[in-house]
């Protein structure tokens, strides 16, 4: 049987810098990073691609998102700090874009959007439910049954055994005179 | 999540004003310097007309 999973500890003795991202980024500061986008932007060819980009109707994040992740392949920047720049980022696009009077679209939620519910839309329509009934009926308290008293199952009047009694239950009282494990056999007649 | 959601919600976040403030503590300056007002400034010298100012204001209170 052929064994293909790697050897135990083949990681250690792996070349990992053939990735670019396995090394150290270049960029770990916040504002060299952004500066580091917005010349990318500025560079002709991608001014173009950005351009092109927004004339095909590309929403800003997704425009952005692709900067960052070219960023990040080719090793200049971490994932996290690309995450935390895509604001700064976007916001330039967003004003190149006014700049060149090209209409555009950020692609995140408007803070002030109304987010339609059902319940929402059957108040817009005049749908108005029945409310249910939240009364709740009001619980019997429950009453323990109350202890029957008198007959064959019943309570006796007094809970207390007597001390006979208890003798007797504890094996105190005297012994039968008649040995109850030892049955008379009857007599056989046949 | 998604890097394309992490990258909305990052822009999201970005244009109500919030800033990573413990970014800010540990940059060489103590300040960042890409804000959004940062970014006003810039779009009102570039255009040439008057940012909205609700952005950070709602923000700041």
């Amino acid at each position: 049987m052929r064994n293909s999973s790697p050897i135990p500890g083949a990681n250690l003795l792996a070349d990992t810098r053939n990735y670019a991202w396995h090394r150290p980024p270049d960029i770990v500061d916040y504002d060299p990073a952004v500066e580091y986008i917005i010349n990318r932007i500025d560079d002709p060819f991608q001014s173009q691609m950005v351009i092109a980009m927004l004339d095909i109707d590309a929403q800003v994040s997704t425009i952005v998102s692709t900067l960052l992740l070219q960023a990040v392949s080719t090793g200049k920047m971490p994932i996290d700090l690309a995450i935390i720049i895509a604001g700064p980022v976007a916001r330039y696009v967003e004003i190149i874009a006014k700049d060149l009077g090209k209409p555009y679209e950020m692609g995140v939620r408007d803070k002030d959007e109304i987010v339609i519910t059902p319940t929402l839309l059957k108040q817009a329509l005049g749908i108005v439910e029945q409310e249910e009934d939240t009364e709740e009926v009001a619980e019997e308290p429950e009453v323990s049954p109350q202890a029957v008293m008198g007959g064959l199952m019943g309570m006796p009047d007094e809970m207390v055994a007597t001390s006979e009694e208890q003798d007797e239950m504890l094996g105190g009282a005297d012994a039968p005179e008649t040995d109850p494990m030892v049955e008379e056999e009857p007599e056989d007649e046949l | 999540m998604q890097f394309q959601d992490a990258v909305k919600l990052s822009i999201e976040k970005f244009l109500e004003g919030k800033m990573p403030t413990k970014l800010a503590e540990v940059a060489e300056e103590g300040t960042l310097f890409h804000t959004p007002e940062y970014f006003d400034q810039l779009e009102e010298e570039l255009l040439g007309e008057p940012v909205e100012k609700d952005k950070g204001e709602k923000d700041e209170k």
